[in-house]
């Protein structure tokens, strides 16, 4: 986050060099992973087969955000950066603060299911249109950042010719075949208007398309349109769906919606590692929250390496991410080790936490495996030879 | 979006074409008219809701909660449109001889010497809803099998004419395969084909089996040939990685799941692929349905009674009835009209319908000649020193032996597909339920006591994860050949469902020639098993009296006691009902499945094949539907003079 957070000091304006710009790149993948926890933890506090509108409604908007940062990351290597997501500087810490918006704004902390969840939530995909920046001020939403993006690399095209802009290795770009069906699809950046387009659709997914609740999905994948991320969250939070023809400063008119707030893991949003080590001796949480995190390092790793000139390395990404929703349905069902948190209700839940010792820990599994899979671009994906390595026994 | 209308929206209206039946020839004919903007009415007898997502999830969960996991376990039962269910039959203990040793309680009344132990699904999407999603062609050899090995009918069509169609259905399915493999056996002959994904990887047991028995000779004593086995990858309708070859370099975009945007993962391993995929990487027909322009229409609940003759030998459309609640067979009868109506119901109901409409039969061939793949399922437990081969894991199999199935053999023996099981000794006994249910002594005695010999603890662990752990069972689906005398019937005097539609009546059986197919592909089985240094546990003896489903005796004549007990099970691949032939004395339906005796009549799927080959017949199926609707679209487009109608853009959507 450390970048994010030092251009959103320096204030609102448009990046003028290319070293700029790929800092603004940089800072942006950071702002798309920022909500990732953030959103994970509103999705696995749902009890496990409750809620399921909700679940699969922010489940999606996961994904999407997933795709965000692949464009990003697509962004940054076209023009001849370098992504660097598997660090720990990379990853914020939880409550964290939201860059490129009003300074006035709450901290973004990890909550579990709840109307305040939503509130966060809504806080961080809340639209341009309905916070209209003010002249000579500060940021007010992660659009006008993209926007500002946008601008920059339009004057830097015009001033110096899109070929000097766009110098990255096309081979870089995550393509279709690595990441589909997931909200629209990765796809490579070459030129200036593949760009734009990555742009629109980032900020037209979260805060909707024309100053409409509906994103762009129909128009650049030919796909199903969806409500736009904040107008998704808005049900959720209201507990009543869109209608056809409502807009973004009308209240949802639809139909009821079956949500229902006790269906979740009370957390302690704020607990660390370090509260849940206190409580080693009595309960194997604190083994289960650094499993977690270390399997998030992990799948950091493998985007790195997917971002860094292997798009294929994408498939090992999959399968951990699999694995992260099933250590987080064995975590977050037990009650907090702390007993008078337990007393309470609190369960316990995933930190996010990463240091570089999990980045350390990760990197010998990680190479292991990326050895053992064919990373060939178009090649068949198996990962036949990364699983033989596992060998769990029952018993 | 997929949306669904209610019955009585169609009712007294005309359409171009109506189709029976919403599975994968219902839906790919429905979608290929509906693109060429003919008005099209899709009826299908059983429930919908699987569109949606809630609906895809309500049925994962009442998977998820059945005690029995079969085919039909998702989905509630139907009174009103009855579905014929594996658990329908049973065993008979001490049989008198010569009388069935089974007996079947449901949807199907079965009077044959042995059980038709096949189900199907009525329901939106079919039976396409729960099958395996394996997607073999047939080879050419297969389509003429009375000229070349003088056993079975014979094709009025070759491989040939269905090569493009093949690909075509490859392309809407969404087929992961390696064509190199399939070339090699022949069954794809265009040099260039790639498939629309690369092949779904091959599992932990595939590898192993390879390795252990690649290469090597294996005898079969009824044939009196040896043949060297190497294992094939199987091409599936399940979402892996798209090939950028496919196309000439077009590529292919992977569908993602119905009823919710933003889904559809690829193939991960969750091995529920029968009876349903949770993350909807397996293909299914609504994914086709997503797909229908707006001019075509589906109702659900609409049970088609009769087909309604016109004038001339002509019919002029269908008279169905609809039901609102499943559980009862309260319903009400409407009419619908069109220029073609189209029979996409499955064998069994395709020929069920034409007998009770009086129509087609002027061959009385119309239910005669059912087939299916008799599967004499081997188990074995492999040597402990090779450790756990990984059985429960990926897709139900992804690999097989094709060598039985190919060469002059076949003028001997049924020919067969040796299909490498990935899901432990499920098919063949339950596995691994009954592994833990023998393993803590449940089920009693023969006298029906406790037994004492439970085990629990660590030590029920260590059980279950070294027995577990190396059980390799073997699929062998032996080719059935037509026989006019496996049949279905109808009594409408004494066998109706509840709506008071008659039920089918099956006789079925083996021929000699089939049975030998089981019998040679027993002991190749247990060949393979010893040559893998593996205990061959296949064993359909009667237990305590009580004879395996699908029991026979087999006499040979080189065993002590001059007999072998075999038993198969139903594959689920119904066939041969209302054969395809060039001559109308002998057949029901021409090359293009349109019955002989009425121009505007057709009668698609399964039902029309003469012969199954040793192939999973729904990719067969899927072509000569494609094939159909071109030929469909000719009649409606001559019938309407050269002025064809443009695709309608806009869609009707009427929620049931």
């Amino acid at each position: 986050m450390i970048t994010a957070t030092e251009l959103h000091a320096q204030g609102f304006k448009p990046p003028r060099t290319i070293e700029e710009l790929r800092k603004y790149l940089q800072a942006a993948i950071e702002v798309e992973h920022l909500t990732i926890p953030v959103y994970m933890t509103g999705m696995y506090t749902i009890r496990p087969d409750t809620n399921r509108l909700a679940y699969y409604a922010i489940r999606s908007v996961v994904l999407e955000e997933m795709l965000h940062l692949t464009l990003a990351a697509n962004l940054l290597n076209a023009v001849g950066g370098k992504p660097n997501v598997a660090h720990p500087e990379f990853v914020a810490e939880y409550p964290a603060k939201l860059p490129f918006s009003s300074d006035e704004l709450p901290l973004i902390g990890l909550r579990h299911f709840s109307p305040k969840a939503l509130d966060t939530f809504l806080t961080i995909e809340r639209p341009r249109s309905l916070v209209p920046p003010e002249e000579g001020e500060g940021w007010t939403s992660i659009g006008q950042f993209y926007a500002a993006i946008a601008d920059g690399l339009r004057a830097l095209v015009e001033e110096k010719g899109e070929a000097a802009v766009f110098t990255g290795d096309p081979a870089r770009q995550v393509g279709p075949e690595d990441f589909y069906n997931s909200g629209g699809e990765a796809f490579p950046i070459a030129g200036l208007k593949s760009a734009l387009t990555a742009i629109e659709v980032i900020s037209e997914q979260g805060e909707g398309a024309d100053d409409s609740i509906w994103d762009s999905d129909d128009k650049f994948f030919g796909e199903e349109r969806q409500l736009a991320h904040y107008f998704r969250f808005n049900e959720i939070r209201t507990g009543r769906s869109y209608g056809r023809h409502d807009t973004p400063r009308t209240p949802p008119s639809g139909p009821l919606l079956d949500v229902t707030w006790d269906d979740a893991y009370k957390i302690h949003g704020d607990s660390k590692v370090a509260d849940y080590k206190e409580y080693e001796e009595t309960s194997r949480v604190y083994e289960e929250a650094v499993a977690f995190n270390q399997c998030y390092a992990t799948l950091l790793s493998y985007l790195d390496s997917a971002f860094d000139g292997w798009p294929r390395l994408m498939c090992l990404a999959v399968p951990t991410m699999l694995e992260l929703g099933d250590r987080a349905e064995r975590l977050y069902r037990n009650p907090h080790p702390d007993p008078a948190l337990a007393k309470k209700g609190v369960c316990a839940s995933a930190t996010f936490e990463l240091g570089v010792r999990h980045f350390d820990a990760a990197r010998e599994q990680v190479e292991q495996n990326i050895e053992a899979v064919d990373r060939t671009p178009g090649a068949p994906i198996d990962l036949s030879a990364a699983t033989m390595q596992k060998r769990e026994q029952f018993a | 979006m997929n949306g669904t209308a209610a019955a009585w929206d169609a009712d007294r209206r005309r359409y171009d074409a109506i189709i029976v039946g919403a599975g994968w020839s219902g839906s790919l004919i429905a979608e290929r008219l509906g693109a060429k903007g003919w008005q099209v009415l899709v009826l299908e007898a059983g429930n919908g809701g699987d569109e949606t997502w809630e609906g895809h999830l309500d049925a994962v969960r009442t998977f998820h909660s059945a005690v029995a996991k079969v085919p039909n376990s998702p989905y509630r039962r139907n009174t009103a449109a009855p579905s014929p269910d594996v658990l329908d039959l049973a065993p008979v203990r001490d049989p008198e001889p010569g009388k069935p040793e089974f007996t079947a309680n449901g949807y199907l009344v079965q009077q044959g010497a042995l059980p038709y132990g096949t189900d199907y699904l009525r329901a939106l999407g079919g039976t396409g809803m729960h099958w395996l999603g394996a997607v073999p062609r047939m080879h050419a050899d297969d389509f003429g099998t009375d000229t070349d090995y003088g056993y079975g009918r014979d094709w009025p069509i070759g491989a040939e004419d269905l090569q493009r169609h093949y690909a075509e259905a490859e392309r809407a399915m969404g087929v992961a395969g390696d064509a190199d493999e399939q070339r090699k056996l022949g069954v794809v002959t265009d040099p260039d084909y790639v498939y629309p994904m690369h092949g779904i990887p091959q599992s932990h047991i595939d590898d192993y089996c390879q390795k252990r028995v690649g290469g090597h000779e294996i005898h079969d004593e009824v044939a009196g040939e040896t043949y060297t086995i190497n294992i094939t990858g199987l091409p599936q309708a399940r979402n892996s990685t798209p090939d950028p070859r496919y196309a000439g370099g077009a590529g292919y975009r992977p569908k993602g799941a119905v009823g919710l945007a933003n889904y559809g993962e690829r193939c991960v391993g969750n091995a529920s692929c029968v009876p349903i995929c949770p993350v909807q990487a397996r293909s299914t027909p609504l994914r086709i349905q997503a797909g229908f322009s707006g001019s075509v229409t589906v109702a659900t609940r609409s049970v088609v009674t009769r087909v309604l003759r016109g004038r001339g030998a002509y019919v002029r459309g269908v008279e169905y009835r609809t039901y609102g609640d499943p559980a009862t067979p309260v319903s009400r009868s409407y009419t619908a009209e069109a220029d073609v109506v189209v029979l996409a119901a499955h064998a069994i109901e395709n020929a069920r319908l034409l007998l009770f409409s009086e129509l087609a039969n002027g061959s009385d061939q119309v239910g005669r000649n059912l087939m299916d793949h008799p599967t004499m399922v081997a188990w074995g437990l492999t040597a402990e020193a090779d450790g756990n081969i990984g059985p429960f894991r990926g897709p139900g199999h992804t690999s097989g032996w094709e060598e039985f199935r190919f060469g002059d053999a076949r003028g001997t023996r049924a020919p067969f597909r040796i299909e490498i099981g990935n899901w432990g000794w499920g098919w063949a006994n339950g596995a691994p339920m009954s592994n833990v249910a023998t393993a803590l002594g449940v089920g009693g005695d023969a006298a029906g006591e406790v037994r004492d010999k439970g085990i629990f603890g660590p030590e029920l662990r260590r059980f279950l994860g070294s027995t577990i752990g190396r059980q390799l069972q073997l699929q062998c689906a032996v080719e059935q050949a037509a026989d006019p005398e496996n049949r279905v019937t109808i009594d409408p005097r004494k066998h109706r469902d509840a709506m008071g539609n008659p039920r089918p009546v099956i006789a079925y059986d083996l021929d000699e020639h089939t049975r030998k197919g089981v019998y040679a592909a027993y002991l190749v089985a247990g060949r393979i098993f010893a040559e893998m240094g593996a205990q061959n546990r296949t064993d359909f003896r009667p237990v305590g009296g009580l004879p395996p489903l699908g029991h026979f005796v087999y006499p040979t004549d080189d065993s002590v006691d001059g007999e072998v007990h075999l038993a198969y099970h139903g594959a689920g691949h119904g066939a041969g009902t209302h054969v395809m032939g060039a001559d109308r004395s002998t057949s029901v339906v021409d090359s293009h499945q349109r019955t002989h005796d009425h121009p505007n009549l057709y009668a698609v799927g399964c039902g029309s094949m003469p012969s199954i080959g040793t192939s999973n017949p729904t990719v067969t199926m899927a072509a000569l539907a494609l094939r159909s609707a071109e030929r469909i679209h000719q009649d409606l487009a001559e019938l309407h003079g050269a002025v064809l109608p443009r695709p309608r853009t806009q869609k009707t959507e009427v929620p049931a």
